[in-house]
């Protein structure tokens, strides 16, 4: 029984745990009975509470943020898969030469730095009227979010052998019905990764809501997080329970896809 | 009448169409952005009044700024210690986490997960980790008797402590690992097992060559990446303190421009953003080109 338990697992659970470490950590410190100093020795106490999670609730509008920060994502990931999905699927069937044209471009944007877009960006929205409103966070979305996800689609579509629109084509299927009927489909996995990608890129974006926000209540969660810690700098267990708020969903998401993830490389 | 000014667009026509968002959104939101930022240099600009032509004053005022040097020195600090233990570290999960084994799938996943947590929460997470008095890393060093530094609280520490923390999100780097590693045929390995050679030989003389240029390409990447992106980090973590020592190009940019309103002069330092981008670029074409990858339609995903 024990020889089955080669070395190779016992190692691969040693560093799977330490990598879930600072996780664990964030959510047994959000569980410190209110009121309780913290411990200065390494110790384990089974007396725990939810009592810190009410507390961020009552000190900041927690519950506002989530769900500013909720309609960001379900605003931005649908736009994200398809105007991602729509380029990367053209892409795929335009000749070589285009082909590679694209994929220099889309590596050139890449590499802007994004440092370099955020004063001018502001001053892009304040003239589109987007400065302080819900598009300023979800504008790139518009663009597929990053080159990245375009790139991941185009790889996906590329082993669709082109006969196959051809044949739906004669049929009188147009562009849209082959990508949504034919495309999509095939790159369902593709399309889940960017999904989560996505989701996980809006749900934690600190910048765009730091920079073209202004009025408290159209925050996020994470510039939440930052309200937090002005209030109260050094109340550890308060501030790790808005950090877990922060991090619960998509991590919940994650584990619920995590299966796509099981089969990486077969 | 009506078909003469509206002829129906042909498949191919239609087909470039559904690539109008996404170069439409790069044109508005990176070219336009990106080459605004390099003009507005040449300018004074708060943001409300309308910006005036005053030359080189602004590369003058930032190259003068003592924070300049300093800032572009912790960033190139914060860029070359990490980067290289973050790739190896990618590399060595993806080699442990390569072949199948029970609760394989799940192995993977917890290795990806810090990279799932949104960044202030991340860096919020860490300050706790790494608090000097009651954090469980200190407590942990203290009772293997070891002294705990004061992390980011102490000039020396706070850069050890941004290193440490980067160290865990890697979840990306692990994937492009793991990907290429499925892609060496296990018929070579087998072989060489065959001709007797041990783990160790087999790493050293299939994987670690094999493997080599993507892990070069991974570290100019995430180069890139960690300049660019390490700011949320250090803004919630340190705020560049303690004493300037975690300062870096983006945290003098981000105060330049949204703190005192001189979005010229941040312009300015931005410059220097680009020029280092850009050299860090070059080397990555250059090694893409040498080794004939990066450009190949298997490869680019990089």
């Amino acid at each position: 029984m024990f020889s089955r338990l080669s070395w190779r697992f016992v190692v691969r659970v040693l560093v799977t745990a330490v990598f879930l470490l600072p996780l664990i950590w964030m959510i047994t410190a959000s569980l410190h009975p209110v009121g309780r100093p913290l411990p200065q020795t390494l110790s384990f106490s089974l007396d725990l509470t939810l009592a810190n999670f009410s507390r961020v609730w009552r000190l900041v509008p927690f519950g506002r943020f989530t769900l500013n920060s909720l309609l960001v994502v379900i605003l931005a990931v649908p736009l994200t898969l398809v105007t991602s999905s729509w380029a990367g699927f053209s892409m795929a069937q335009l000749p070589k030469a285009s082909q590679r044209r694209w994929i220099v471009l889309s590596l050139a944007v890449l590499m802007v730095p994004g440092i370099a877009l955020w004063a001018t960006r502001f001053l892009i929205y304040t003239k589109l009227g987007w400065y302080n409103t819900i598009w300023a966070l979800i504008a790139p979305a518009f663009m597929g979010s990053s080159p990245f996800f375009v790139l991941m689609f185009y790889r996906s579509f590329r082993r669709i052998p082109v006969t196959i629109y051809e044949a739906t084509r004669l049929e009188g299927a147009g562009v849209l019905t082959n990508w949504w009927q034919i495309g999509l489909p095939i790159a369902r996995p593709t399309a889940i990764g960017v999904a989560l990608l996505s989701f996980v890129l809006y749900w934690g974006d600190f910048i765009s809501p730091l920079l073209y926000l202004r009025s408290e209540s159209r925050y996020t969660l994470p510039i939440a997080l930052q309200l937090l810690q002005q209030l109260s700098r050094s109340d550890w267990p308060l501030l790790m329970a808005g950090a877990v708020i922060a991090t619960i969903i998509p991590v919940a998401l994650f584990l619920l896809l995590q299966p796509y993830f099981a089969r990486l490389g077969h | 009448m009506r078909k003469r000014l509206w002829r129906p667009l042909s498949y191919q026509q239609r087909l470039r169409l559904l690539l109008l968002p996404y170069l439409s959104g790069i044109l508005l939101l990176v070219a336009l952005p990106a080459l605004l930022s390099f003009g507005l240099a040449f300018f004074r600009y708060d943001g409300l009044s309308a910006p005036t032509w005053i030359g080189h004053l602004n590369f003058l005022l930032v190259s003068t700024d003592e924070l300049f040097l300093l800032s572009i020195q912790n960033s190139l600090a914060l860029v070359i210690l990490p980067v290289p233990l973050r790739v190896l570290g990618a590399f060595l999960l993806a080699i442990l986490l390569r072949r199948n084994g029970r609760f394989l799938g799940w192995f993977r996943a917890a290795v990806y997960l810090p990279s799932i947590i949104p960044s202030a929460a991340y860096a919020l997470a860490w300050l706790w980790i790494l608090n000097p008095l009651f954090g469980p890393v200190n407590l942990l060093l203290q009772a293997i008797g070891l002294a705990p530094p004061a992390w980011f609280a102490d000039p020396q520490w706070a850069k050890p402590g941004l290193v440490l923390l980067s160290l865990w999100q890697i979840g990306e780097g692990f994937l492009v690992c793991l990907a290429a590693l499925q892609d060496i045929p296990t018929s070579v390995e087998d072989a060489a097992k065959v001709d007797g050679a041990n783990l160790g030989q087999r790493f050293l003389y299939i994987t670690l060559p094999l493997m080599a240029p993507i892990l070069l390409l991974l570290t100019f990447r995430d180069a890139i990446l960690t300049l660019q992106e390490s700011f949320t980090n250090v803004f919630l973590t340190t705020g560049g303190g303690p004493y300037y020592a975690t300062y870096t190009l983006p945290m003098l940019i981000y105060e330049q421009g949204f703190g005192l309103l001189l979005f010229g002069s941040a312009s300015a330092a931005l410059w220097v953003m680009y020029v280092l981008t850009g050299l860090i670029v070059l080397a990555l074409y250059f090694i893409a080109r040498q080794w004939q990858i990066g450009t190949t339609e298997e490869t680019f995903v990089l």
